[in-house]
């Protein structure tokens, strides 16, 4: 594992995204994380709709203006970078979306599609970038034919690859994976996943993975990050997290897959309510309110991530009676 | 167990323009009282026009039964007038959708819709069908005070809740649940698996759970059917079915999903293309997909061979053993 030691590809520091909504205050989309990404790795980024998780997407590839924080990107402010230095620094972050229907051009055909990244950044024409388009087209598994289809003629899998090959044009370093396998089905969706992981193995990109399903994300990530109402809940290696959960947000959302395995069922946690709005949210831990384990405390002082392992971090006042209990519990067994 | 649905050799096409797309091809199950079937398969399988079908709820002009029968506590429901498909529906037989949004009438408030179908069914004032309607909802979580609130002022979650308490306002026999759970969250679904769960102890309901999710079928239900181009190609007590598939489409679904428990092996792809409906191929219709297949599978269909204890399967292997 000595590639996850060396130095962050990216450092997210204290990012917030705020957005205004008018007469009613500010909804904290995002709101005071902090992690970073090492080269060659992947983070996996879960949580429920509206925690937050596609707007760091969009906030670290700079489709959105971030409200406060830092990001470095090779130890580059990508909060500062000037019209010139983001040019450069676009070719190395890239992304890819949930659903290439309204993330492909309808009017184009694959091969142009294919073709713009080079075209954008002058780095091929003639010869030489239909050369690079077909190499492309042929990495990613997308047959010949394919490149002279409109998207709209393509089924899910075929289009989700365009997008990959287009993500991956200008061989990047980092890529926002939002979602991308969600919109598709099994078996096609083990194909994406097979490509993105062989093609970190290739060409060592580092993705921030974005999913709301945990068995994929287990599979595809060096770590996982839980988000709940714009904050990371917890944070730790992928087996650690799924062994040893200690965020009582985490340990319900675990129980709440459901599962093909049989015989040892685990108690599932079944949460009442909704996830509450960000629309200026109040002190004291956010999940408090669909807790079974809050108490007074948690409804006025808001938990910081502390470290509980090297590496595994979480934000409760009580994961140490969560850690005490999962002991008792397995001596007993 | 006293059988309460059975389809027999459905067939069902689609037209359209000139041209044909043949959703379901020879289908039989059936369905106990008090049972729970779970029906897998991937997009454009055939699921969803088998519970349409059944509720004669095809488009008119463009979906077609062309063969086959479906029986309702033995009667056809394919001979029934429209009159008296009005009464089965939502009375006998109740369909949940996948979403709640396009299924609730965004005009009236949720406690009316309810109450409206309540008082279709059965002789009680309004009065009666309102407090019933109350009654429903706070059984789903739903406290009285938002009876008089719009669809659209609800949740997914909520909203799917409200859905679950229509289909369940007359007590069905059997209701259909066609992906409840698709457009939610993971815990929101667990809630909702919950509640579909206790209901259907509580009024011994039969269920045809019609998901892509081999995760939910192995919590809720006792047996699957796993379709694959208008056709069952596997079915069995679910366990049984998961832990020793014999269809290679079967094995190949469940080793494309990733665990969440067990060891992390390589997904495994089925390669090519779901059949086209509109050129299914001769013989098996997963042949032209499957790692073993024989040149007898490319001309002979194979029928549903029992692999043992109410396990069978569409598959020419079976016979070899």
């Amino acid at each position: 594992m000595s590639k996850l030691e060396s130095a962050p590809l990216l450092q997210v520091q204290n990012l917030k995204k705020y957005f205004d909504i008018q007469d009613k205050g500010k909804l904290h989309a995002v709101d005071d994380i902090s992690f970073d990404i090492k080269p060659n790795e992947t983070l996996g980024l879960v949580g429920e709709s509206g925690c937050g998780k596609s707007t760091v997407g969009n906030v670290l590839s700079k489709l959105l203006p971030e409200t406060g924080g830092e990001i470095l990107f090779e130890g580059r402010s990508l909060t500062r970078a000037n019209k010139k230095e983001m040019e450069s620094l676009r070719q190395k972050i890239q992304m890819i979306f949930q659903d290439p229907y309204s993330s492909l051009n309808p009017k184009k055909s694959v091969y142009s599609i294919l073709a713009q990244p080079y075209k954008l950044y002058h780095m091929a024409s003639g010869k030489a970038l239909d050369h690079k388009v077909r190499e492309l087209a042929e990495m990613v598994g997308l047959e010949e034919y394919v490149l002279e289809k409109f998207p709209h003629e393509l089924d899910g899998g075929k289009r989700q690859l365009t997008g990959i090959a287009r993500a991956l044009a200008l061989d990047p370093r980092f890529i926002v994976c939002d979602e991308p396998v969600s919109a598709l089905d099994v078996s096609v969706q083990a194909t994406i996943i097979n490509l993105l992981i062989d093609m970190q193995k290739q060409h060592g990109y580092s993705y921030l993975f974005i999913s709301h399903d945990l068995s994929v994300v287990r599979h595809i990530s060096n770590r996982v990050a839980v988000m709940y109402l714009g904050q990371i809940v917890e944070i730790a290696e992928t087996a650690e997290i799924f062994g040893n959960t200690l965020h009582p947000y985490s340990v319900a959302l675990l129980s709440a897959v459901p599962k093909i395995e049989f015989g040892q069922k685990t108690q599932r946690i079944v949460l009442t309510g909704d996830v509450p709005s960000p629309m200026n949210p109040k002190p004291g831990c956010r999940f408090a309110a669909r807790c079974w384990m809050a108490r007074d405390n948690c409804r006025q002082d808001t938990p910081v991530l502390e470290t509980a392992q090297p590496g595994h971090r979480v934000a409760c006042h009580y994961w140490k009676e969560m850690l005490q209990n999962r002991q008792v519990a397995t001596q007993t067994a | 167990m006293e059988e309460l649905l059975k389809i027999k050799d459905l067939h069902v096409e689609y037209r359209a323009g000139g041209t044909v797309a043949k959703a379901v091809n020879g289908l039989s199950l059936t369905i106990h009282k008090g049972e729970a079937l779970g029906l897998v398969g991937e997009s454009g399988a055939g699921k969803t026009t088998t519970a349409l079908a059944t509720l004669r709820l095809l488009m008119d002009q463009v979906g077609f039964v062309t063969g086959g029968d479906i029986l309702f506590h033995g009667g056809s429901m394919l001979e029934k007038r429209e009159k008296e498909m009005v009464d089965i529906r939502g009375k006998s037989i109740a369909m949940v959708f996948a979403n709640p949004l396009t299924s609730l009438n965004p005009l009236f408030t949720v406690g009316h819709q309810i109450a409206m179908g309540i008082q279709k069914h059965s002789k009680v004032s309004k009065q009666e069908a309102q407090e019933q309607a109350a009654g429903l909802l706070a059984q789903v979580g739903i406290p009285e005070s938002r009876m008089k609130d719009y669809p659209h002022q609800f949740s997914g979650g909520m909203r799917q809740r409200v859905g679950i308490a229509a289909a369940m306002a007359c007590s069905p026999e059997l209701l259909i649940a066609d992906e409840p759970t698709t457009a939610l969250d993971v815990t929101i679904q667990a809630q909702i698996l919950e509640l579909m769960k206790n209901l259907q102890k509580e009024y011994d309901t039969s269920l045809l759970m019609i998901t892509h999710n081999l995760g939910i079928i192995a919590e809720m239900c006792q047996r699957v059917a796993i379709m694959y181009a208008g056709e069952i190609v596997e079915i069995g007590p679910v366990q049984e079915v998961f832990e020793n598939p014999v269809h290679r489409y079967t094995a190949g679904l469940l080793s494309a999903i990733p665990s969440l428990t067990g060891e992390q092996e390589r997904l495994e792809s089925i390669p090519g293309l779901v059949a086209n409906a509109q050129k299914l191929p001769e013989g098996c219709k997963f042949h032209p997909r499957c790692t073993r297949r024989t040149e007898r599978c490319r001309t002979e269909t194979p029928p549903l061979m029992e692999a043992g204890g109410g396990h069978y399967a569409a598959c020419w292997k079976l016979e070899a053993i």
